[in-house]
């Protein structure tokens, strides 16, 4: 266990959380992430006991996640293994295709909301160009987001993960929490 | 005050105001422009090139004459529409364009020099002296003619920006956009009607028109309570759509607060980008003018804002009890007469230019009669009628004209589309080459007769939804009379006076005809020669009138004389709310290192690159120029060991059986030779043959790389090697991804960095033996984290770079300054990391610039020849292969000074021509282990010429130097240190 301290994304020792209103976002520093391709001609693996989705589909398993990300190509997390390594771990259950570690490449926030779908397809309605209507709970998309570029991941009606380059966690920070307390607050 | 009846305000909550500092009152519902006609104020402003008095014209967004200014200090808006303004408690608005008093302008001075302001003044008049033009001319027009001020502070208010989707968007809530809009939220379908104006209704709510026999709002009222129920509706009052893009995208402005004081919290408006399968354009028409002899004084309003002043909002223009009179071409301008009698004002009559015109009521009608003059010198008190060759004065408040409906096109003439003339209802339609999925419906469409708007709006709400597959229900809709509609093509009333056209401009009938006579003869060439439908109207209430009169003196009817082209926006839209709400340092998202606090927190300065943000320099307590800083810190790694974030550099995981074989066609050298465990520099070139860019490949496993790239070409090198894999050479088995964030990569650099790594590595030999020169290794340190080692150096010296999972970076930056601080480690940013690569001769951005090869940088050998690669064959062509420059080394001659980037190489004596011009200086810089300012640059055979003295020349500043060509690698030419 190395004894050099970790920080978040966003600069923290522990993952930031705001409330506005019936939103709620939170700073998930604990997703271990890796991308998992496919060698050409190759058949998918199915970590941990996951179905990779199709096109604009993400699956979510009792350990594992997965979302599509281009063809043949899919992110796969894990919560709880942030600090650990989580591309060998994937390596040893997805043997014979290409993975990469990825969990310090992004940064995931995540928004809940206590008030059902709602209030996150008015949040999404400020900053990305999808409409709420075609990302319902298993959808995924890559978008742009701010002049970032982002996945969305919704996970139910009311929890929709936005995952940006950990360099613009700030940035996207400010972009989340300003709309939500816009609407919100 | 001058209340009528009824009306649709509501007296019981009544707002304070003032207009030029005088305070009024006014009541909930009202516009700025209701509330003061109600006040009596009729005289609101000042022409824009004679200084005319003005008043109210309109009752919507077509406004010409009632500008204002809303709001002060930094919240002042100039030239905002009183008439669409709403009226709150506490607004404050001011007068325009006049100097003194609103009253007594002292530039209406300008209005008996009219005949010198005539079309095409301006090109005219000020040609001579030249000199004149921007200290003299200029600055006097733009005082003497114009509209408001802007008051040069920063708006204090925020903006916002977003995305909406929908079945089918319904652009104005009137008749036809409600019954559009009821017919498809009845469907299920997804529907968003907006509407400009801040209560839903439209012309129904301004007409007398009865609805199932009672009062058109009632039924609107239930309308809007059914949409707003319907979770598949979305209403949207106070917003503009301003323009039609494409693929169904419309934007739209949500005037979130312009109803408020102040926003407070929220924004002041909103930018919408709607995406819609199909639009209903029901944005209504708008009422034309007939232009006559001193058409322009206070108190001559179109008809239709006439009626919606008395039945909306309970007020009228004029002195209360004067009689008001109606001059029309046809049946519409009747309803203004009934109208006003119904509520009991006294009317003059109407004058009708028919000869056979019949009344509607009991009120006299002087038919085949026109209004040939007015009186009145800050309102209308009398007008001339002229019938048969007998003029006659009549006292009157106030005059409405009626000259026929213009059916609103604009949006509908986006995409190039042309309106189309129809000669039964004298007016332009929406053409059928308009945007896709857009259907007018109707006054919009020429449907404007309350009923047959009903319909037309359940018709054109039907054929959008079978457009995308879903069946629209029956809608019942209330019983509606549509009134007489009959018209005479009267356009203006001939006479030497000047008759206005364009109220906005000042353009009048002779303007028209003196742009003819001057040769004007294309609509556009007009537009421009008369400003006529400039500014901020556009020409709403103006432009068919002025075709009318210009296919009049041509001799040509009014469709071959063709409408001018139609762009966004329909209405001004603000440049705040244009930027989407992002100002200052969210303007753009920065990106930021892994080490940026621990940076900031030791004082660094930072840089942009690109999205990035990356520390400068270091600056230390006492140092006072940055340049004992860099040179400090450039110091430091050639004697000690320096650290610096180099995160930034791309850095693109490649996988897969054929990686090897892939990156051989994307580098120029070869690369599939490269052993396990070590690095080799790249160089990228374009498909013309010239560099494109250069790095490190890595190979970590016999089917795994790791490519770098210069920060700035990280994103630009990926999408090229994705572009490579997907449409090159899609058989290859490869798999690539970046990885540019997943991990810090820290350069440690200098004679002491292997002592200082051997400190936190965890049991990995680092000798020179077992990790030479371009080795690279996954191991672990600092007691078990995951890294990635490299040992390449930018800097000339024994140096490597470091990665470790970003988290840790900043933890990995203090740990190294903890574990080094015997052997002086420092830490140095980009500054310093520019000095020592000049140095060293190693090349950036500004020797890699896109027009530049690999021969140049003296690396001509490196684009193999044993195999093909991106840009080999272009980089063998003839010229290409000839290119003579190569990169030198250049010192300053004589007394040391910095040689300026940029600066032109000449042979000494020589003259400063194109064609005497040897090369360029790239890079430049003081160094402090030379001794002396350096430079690099690129020479006509440059590499056969060392010690040659040229001049270094920068003409634009008058500057120019000796200097002595040397060689580009001022430090360890061998490259002893690095492999040591």
């Amino acid at each position: 266990m190395t004894d050099l301290t970790p920080v978040t994304a966003l600069g923290d020792a522990t993952a930031r959380q705001a409330r506005f209103g019936a939103l709620r976002l939170a700073e998930r520093p604990d997703v271990g992430l890796a991308s998992l391709a496919l060698r050409k001609g190759g058949s998918a693996p199915a970590p941990f006991g996951l179905v990779l989705p199709g096109p604009g589909k993400a699956v979510f398993g009792e350990k594992a996640s997965a979302y599509w990300t281009g063809p043949d190509q899919w992110m796969i997390e894990v919560p709880g293994q942030g600090t650990g390594d989580f591309a060998a771990a994937l390596r040893e259950v997805a043997p014979g295709v290409s993975i990469t570690e990825q969990t310090d490449g992004f940064t995931v926030f995540e928004v809940t909301s206590d008030s059902g779908g709602a209030s996150i397809d008015a949040l999404m309605a400020k900053l990305v160009n999808v409409d709420p209507a075609a990302l319902g709970p298993g959808r995924a998309t890559r978008t742009g987001l701010h002049h970032m570029t982002v996945f969305l991941v919704r996970r139910s009606q009311d929890r929709l993960d936005v995952i940006a380059m950990r360099s613009f966690a700030r940035a996207l920070w400010h972009a989340l929490s300003v709309a939500a307390e816009r609407l919100e607050g | 005050m001058t209340r009528l009846t009824g009306g649709l305000i509501d007296r019981d909550t009544p707002l304070d105001f003032t207009f030029n500092g005088r305070s009024y009152t006014g009541f909930a519902g009202d516009t700025l422009a209701s509330a003061l006609m109600a006040n009596g104020v009729d005289l609101v402003g000042r022409s824009f090139k004679y200084h005319r008095p003005r008043g109210v014209f309109a009752a919507g967004s077509e406004e010409p004459n009632a500008l204002v200014t809303l709001r002060e200090g930094a919240r002042a808006e100039p030239n905002t529409r009183a008439t669409v303004a709403e009226l709150y408690a506490g607004l404050t608005a001011r007068s325009q364009n006049h100097v003194g008093t609103l009253e007594r302008d002292l530039l209406a001075v300008n209005d008996l020099l009219s005949p010198m302001f005539a079309a095409g003044f301006y090109y005219k008049t000020f040609m001579w002296p030249r000199a004149f033009w921007e200290k003299l001319y200029e600055p006097a027009i733009r005082r003497a003619a114009g509209l408001g001020a802007l008051s040069l502070e920063p708006d204090p208010d925020a903006y916002d920006k977003g995305f909406l989707h929908c079945d089918l968007l319904v652009i104005g809530a009137g008749a036809a956009g409600l019954a559009a809009a009821l017919t498809a939220g009845r469907a299920g379908a997804r529907v968003i009607l907006a509407d400009e104006d801040f209560r839903p209704g439209g012309r129904l709510l301004s007409e007398s028109d009865l609805l199932d026999e009672a009062p058109a709002s009632d039924w609107v009222a239930a309308v809007h309570a059914e949409l707003a129920a319907l979770p598949n509706v979305r209403i949207m009052p106070r917003t503009t759509v301003f323009g039609v893009y494409d693929h169904g995208i419309y934007g739209a402005v949500e005037r979130v607060a312009d109803h408020l004081p102040t926003p407070g919290d929220g924004v002041r408006q909103t930018l919408w980008r709607i995406t819609a399968k199909r639009a209903v354009l029901a944005a209504g028409a708008i009422e034309r003018h007939i232009p006559f002899a001193d058409n322009d004084r206070p108190g001559i309003l179109l008809a239709g804002a006439m009626r919606a002043y008395a039945n909306r909002w309970a007020t009228l223009p004029g002195r209360a009890g004067a009689p008001v009179a109606v001059f029309t071409n046809g049946d519409d301008g009747h309803r203004t007469a009934l109208d006003l009698r119904a509520k009991g004002v006294p009317l003059l009559g109407v004058v009708d230019t028919r000869e056979h015109a019949q009344a509607f009521g009991d009120y006299e009608v002087f038919r085949g009669a026109t209004v040939t003059g007015t009186r009145g010198r800050r309102g209308v008190t009398a007008i001339e009628i002229t019938r048969g060759g007998k003029a006659k004065w009549h006292d009157v408040g106030a005059l409405a004209v009626a000259g026929g409906w213009n059916p609103n096109v604009h949006l509908a003439s986006h995409h190039r589309g042309r309106p189309v003339w129809n000669p039964d209802l004298l007016a332009f339609v929406p053409g059928a080459d308009g945007p896709r999925g857009l259907f007018p419906a109707g006054a919009a469409a020429g449907q404007g007769g309350t009923g047959a708007a009903l319909a037309d709006g359940v018709r054109a709400a039907t054929a959008a939804l079978a457009d995308i597959g879903v069946t629209a229900p029956e809608v019942t809709l209330p019983a509606a009379t549509d009134f007489a509609s009959a018209q005479a093509a009267f356009w203006h009333v001939p006479g030497k006076r000047r008759a206005w056209v364009d109220f906005q401009n000042d353009v009048t009938v002779k303007d028209i005809t003196l742009a003819h006579n001057e040769n004007m003869r294309s609509v556009e060439h007009l537009k421009r020669w008369t400003t006529l439908g400039m500014a901020t109207d556009q020409g709403k209430t103006a432009n068919i009138s002025a075709l009318a009169v210009m296919a009049e003196i041509t001799g040509r009817t009014i469709p071959e004389t063709g409408t001018t082209v139609f762009r966004p926006p329909y209405t001004g839209v603000s440049l705040s709310v244009l930027g989407g709400g992002d100002t200052g340092k969210h303007f753009r998202p920065e990106r930021l290192t892994p080490t940026h606090d621990w940076a900031a927190a030791q004082g660094a300065t930072f840089t942009e690159v690109g999205a990035w943000l990356r520390a400068q320099m270091f600056p230390r307590a006492g140092e006072d120029h940055w340049r004992t800083t860099v040179d400090r810190e450039a110091r430091a790694v050639r004697s000690a060991v320096g650290i610096c974030d180099v995160t930034t550099l791309g850095k693109i995981d490649v996988q897969g059986t054929d990686a090897a074989e892939f990156l051989n066609r994307v580098y120029a050298n070869m690369m599939a030779t490269l052993k396990v465990g070590r690095v080799r520099y790249g160089l990228m070139l374009r498909e013309d043959g010239h560099l494109y860019d250069d790095g490190t490949c890595a190979r970590l496993g016999e089917d795994h790389f790791v490519v770098t790239t210069t920060t700035a070409n990280a994103g630009p090198v990926y999408r090229n090697m994705e572009f490579a894999h997907q449409c090159l050479w899609p058989e290859l088995d490869v798999q690539m991804i970046s990885t540019t964030d997943a991990w810090a990569q820290i350069a440690v650099a200098g004679p002491k960095s292997r002592t200082l790594l051997e400190r936190i590595v965890d049991d990995t030999d680092l000798s020179n033996e077992a990790f030479p020169f371009m080795a690279c290794a996954e191991l672990t340190i600092c007691d078990g984290l995951r890294a990635r080692l490299f040992r390449i150096s930018f800097s000339g010296e024994l140096a490597y770079e470091l990665a470790v999972p970003a988290r840790y970076g900043a933890a990995l930056m203090a740990r190294l300054m903890e574990a080094g601080e015997d052997l002086g480690v420092t830490p140095y940013g980009t500054e310093a990391l520019g000095v020592l690569r000049i140095e060293k001769g190693h090349a950036t951005g500004a020797e890699i610039t896109g027009q530049t090869t690999a021969s140049m940088l003296g690396l001509g050998k490196m684009v193999s020849v044993k195999k093909d690669s991106i840009g080999a064959v272009m980089s063998r062509r003839e010229g290409l292969a000839a290119e003579a420059r190569r990169l030198v080394g250049l010192k300053p001659v004589g007394d040391d000074a910095p040689i300026p980037a940029g600066s032109h190489l000449f042979i000494k004596g020589a003259s400063r021509t194109l064609e005497t011009d040897q090369g360029w200086v790239t890079s430049a810089c003081y160094s402090p282990g030379v001794g002396s300012h350096i430079a690099l640059g690129y020479l006509e055979h440059g590499d056969t010429r060392m010690g040659e003295v040229i001049v270094a020349a920068n003409p634009l500043e008058g500057q120019e130097m000796a200097v002595e060509v040397v060689s580009p690698h001022f430090v360890d030419p061998e490259g002893v240190r690095l492999r040591d």
